[in-house]
C-alpha cells in the first residue's frame, strides 16, 4: 500500500549510488579540463614576459635570439590556409560522393575503412610521403605548396570522416521532399542537405587543420626553415613554422632564453586557439542565419 | 429516408433571401454523387497487372486499377499491406530504394511512367508528394515554397512571390503566415506545417498530389482543415491518399481502393470503385469485414 510517507522517504541505496555515479562523472571531466588547463596557464606564466609588439611582428635576428618571429607565425597561418585550401573542397566531395551517391557493398565499405585507418597513419610518415612526392617528384622543393599538400593530405582523412557523419546526419525527409518536388539530386546535396550538414563539416574542418597547423614532423620532413631573410612571396618559397621553430628554438640553438622558448609556445597556442574560435563564430553565424 | 425540404412552398415567404435547400442524402445520392465525380473527367491513373518487388521480398501482387482525374481516390487496408508502396509508384519514389522492381504498367494519361525514355525529375513536377510526417525545410517559409520553382529555374522576383501567395492561399494558410513570410519553417505548428507542405507542392503546379496519410500526424481540428482543403484542391488536381483511418477515406473519398495481405504479406487488389458503393454495397466479403471492423 502506499502511504504518504512512503512516497516521500527516499531509496537510500538509489539515491546515493546515483550520486556516486554523478561524482564520478564530474571527477572524469574534471581529469581532463583541468590538465588542458594547467598546461594552459604553465605557457601562459613562463612565456608572457617574452611577447611583445615587436616580438610578434619583427623578424629574427642573430639566429633567434633577438628580434621577433613573425614570419613563423605568417607561415604558419599560410600553412594553415593552405591545408583548407586543399582538404575542404576535396575532402567534402569524398564525402558527398561516400554519403549520397556510392551504393552500399563491399567495395564501398572498404573505401570507408581505409579512411578511417589513414586517419590513424602517423604525422612522420605522411611527412616522408609528402617529401617523397611533392618535394621531390613533383619537383615543388622545401615550399609551402609542398608543405601544405602534404599536411592536406593529413587533414584530408578527419575532414572526410566527420563530413560523412554530418551529412548522414541530415534526416532523409529533406532528401525525399527535395526529390518529390521534382529537383535532381544535385540540386537537393546543394540546396538542402549541405547546408543543413554544414555546422557539422566545419567543426570537423576545423579540428583537422587545427592539428594539421600543430603538426611539426610533416613540415620537418619537407623541409620548413629556421631563419629565412625574407617573408615567403610566393607558394613556392621556402617558409618557416611555429611548430618547426620552437623545436629548433627549443633543442638547437645554445643560449636561448628560457622565456623566450616559452614565448613561441604560447604563440602558437595563440594562434591554434584564435582559429578554433573563428571557426566556432562562423559555425554560430550559419546557425543564426537558418534559425532566423 | 425521407427529405425535408426548407425555403419557399406555396407562396410561403422566404425568411431568409439565402437560405439553401437541406435534404438528407440517401445512400443511392452518395454513389451517384461519387460516380458523377469520378467518372467526370476520366481516368488519369491507371496500373495494369503490377508487381512490386523489393529485393525478393514481392510487396504488391498483380495490381490492375484505375483512378479517375480530378477526384479523390482513398488508398484503404490493413496496416503494412503496401499502401504507401502503391501510391510511390505513381512518382517513382520507390526507385530511391536499391534493389527496387517493378513488373507491369503503370500509367498516367495513357504513357507508361516506367519508360526508360521518361525522365523522372519531369515527372515528378507533374506528380507531386505530401508525406506523412510534414517535412518543412529549415528554411524560411517563402524559401520552402519557392524551393520547387526555383530550382526548375524561375529566378523573377515578382513572379516568384506571385507564385508563392498563390499557392499558400490554395493551401489555406496564406492569411496565417502573411506576416512571417521571412520566419523559420520550423516555427510553424504541425497542422501549419504539413499546409506549408502542400503549398510546396502546389507552387510546382502539379496535375496529380498524393498525400501518404497525410493528417495522421495532426491533432483532429487540423485533420479537419486538411480533408476541407483536399476538396477545394479537388477541383484542380487529381489527389489520391493512403489513409488507415477509414472514416477519414469514407468522408473524404469519391473513389475507393482495397487492398489487403496475400498469402505472403505481399499486397493484392481486393476491390476498388465509388466510395459509396464500397463503404456501402461492397462486392468483396473481405472489403465488408474490413469496412465492418471484423478484421485489420
Amino acid at each position: 500500500m502506499i502511504t504518504p510517507s512512503s512516497l516521500v522517504r527516499p531509496d537510500r541505496r538509489r539515491l546515493y549510488s546515483q550520486r556516486i555515479a554523478f561524482a564520478l562523472l564530474m571527477l572524469s571531466t574534471a581529469l581532463i579540463v583541468l590538465p588542458v588547463l594547467y598546461i594552459m596557464a604553465y605557457v601562459l606564466t613562463r612565456g608572457a614576459g617574452a611577447i611583445s609588439w615587436e616580438f610578434l611582428t619583427a623578424m629574427p635576428r642573430q639566429r633567434g635570439l633577438a628580434g621577433g618571429i613573425f614570419p613563423a607565425i605568417l607561415g604558419t597561418i599560410y600553412l594553415m590556409v593552405g591545408t583548407v585550401f586543399f582538404a575542404l573542397p576535396i575532402g567534402v566531395l569524398a564525402a558527398v560522393y561516400l554519403s549520397e551517391y556510392a551504393r552500399p557493398g563491399r567495395i564501398t565499405r572498404m573505401i570507408n575503412l581505409s579512411i578511417i585507418n589513414l586517419a590513424g597513419v602517423p604525422s612522420i610518415v605522411y611527412g616522408m610521403f609528402g617529401l617523397g612526392l611533392f618535394v621531390l617528384a613533383l619537383r615543388l622543393g622545401s615550399s609551402l605548396l609542398a608543405a601544405s599538400l602534404t599536411l592536406a593530405c593529413q587533414a584530408l582523412a578527419m575532414v572526410i570522416t566527420t563530413s560523412r557523419e554530418a551529412l548522414l546526419a541530415v534526416p532523409k525527409g529533406y532528401r525525399e521532399g527535395s526529390l518529390a518536388l521534382g529537383a535532381t539530386k544535385w540540386q537537393t546535396i546543394w540546396h538542402v542537405v549541405l547546408p543543413q550538414a554544414m555546422p557539422g563539416i566545419l567543426t570537423g574542418a576545423v579540428l583537422a587543420i587545427s592539428r594539421a597547423a600543430g603538426e611539426t614532423a610533416p613540415i620537418l620532413a619537407v623541409g620548413a626553415a629556421f631563419v629565412l631573410p625574407r617573408l615567403p612571396s610566393s607558394p613556392l618559397d621556402q617558409f618557416m613554422a611555429l611548430p618547426y621553430h620552437l623545436y629548433v628554438v627549443s633543442t638547437q640553438v645554445p643560449g636561448m632564453p628560457d622565456q623566450t622558448k616559452w614565448g613561441v609556445a604560447l604563440v602558437l597556442l595563440g594562434v591554434v586557439l584564435l582559429f578554433n574560435s573563428l571557426a566556432i563564430f562562423l559555425r554560430l553565424g550559419v546557425r543564426a542565419q537558418r534559425y532566423r | 429516408m425521407g427529405f425535408v425540404t426548407s425555403g419557399s412552398t406555396e407562396g410561403e415567404k422566404d425568411p431568409s433571401p439565402q437560405v439553401e435547400e437541406i435534404r438528407l442524402r440517401t445512400a443511392s445520392d452518395l454513389m451517384n454523387d461519387d460516380l458523377e465525380v469520378a467518372t467526370a473527367n476520366g481516368t488519369k491513373l491507371r496500373t495494369v497487372a503490377v508487381n512490386l518487388l523489393y529485393g525478393r521480398f514481392q510487396a504488391l501482387r498483380d495490381i490492375t486499377l484505375e483512378v479517375p482525374n480530378l477526384a479523390i481516390t482513398a488508398i484503404i487496408g490493413p496496416s503494412g499491406v503496401g499502401k504507401s508502396s502503391l501510391l510511390r509508384l505513381f512518382n517513382r519514389m520507390n526507385d530511391l530504394i536499391p534493389g527496387v522492381r517493378v513488373e507491369g504498367k503503370v500509367e498516367m494519361d495513357g504513357l507508361d511512367l516506367y519508360d526508360p525514355a521518361i525522365d523522372v525529375v519531369e515527372l515528378r513536377k507533374r506528380v507531386g508528394m505530401v508525406f506523412q510526417k510534414p517535412n518543412p525545410f529549415p528554411m524560411s517559409v517563402f524559401d520552402n515554397v519557392a524551393f520547387g520553382p526555383r530550382r526548375h529555374g524561375l529566378k523573377d522576383k515578382g513572379k516568384l512571390r506571385e507564385l508563392v501567395e498563390i499557392s499558400l492561399q490554395r493551401a489555406a494558410l496564406w492569411d496565417e503566415v502573411k506576416d512571417k513570410l521571412n520566419q523559420s519553417a520550423l516555427a510553424l505548428s504541425g497542422g501549419q506545417q504539413q499546409r506549408l507542405c502542400i503549398a510546396r507542392v502546389l507552387a510546382v503546379e502539379p496535375e496529380v498530389i498524393l498525400m501518404d496519410e497525410p493528417a495522421s500526424a495532426l491533432d483532429p481540428i487540423s485533420t479537419m482543415k486538411i480533408e476541407e482543403l483536399m476538396r477545394e484542391l479537388r477541383r484542380r488536381y487529381t489527389i489520391v491518399i493512403v489513409t488507415h483511418n477509414m472514416q477519414q477515406a469514407a468522408r473524404v473519398s469519391d473513389w475507393t481502393v482495397f487492398l489487403t495481405m496475400g498469402e505472403h504479406r505481399e499486397g493484392i487488389l481486393v476491390e476498388y470503385g465509388t466510395a459509396g458503393q464500397i463503404f456501402m454495397n461492397p462486392k468483396d466479403k473481405r472489403t465488408e469485414d474490413y469496412i465492418t471492423g471484423r478484421f485489420g
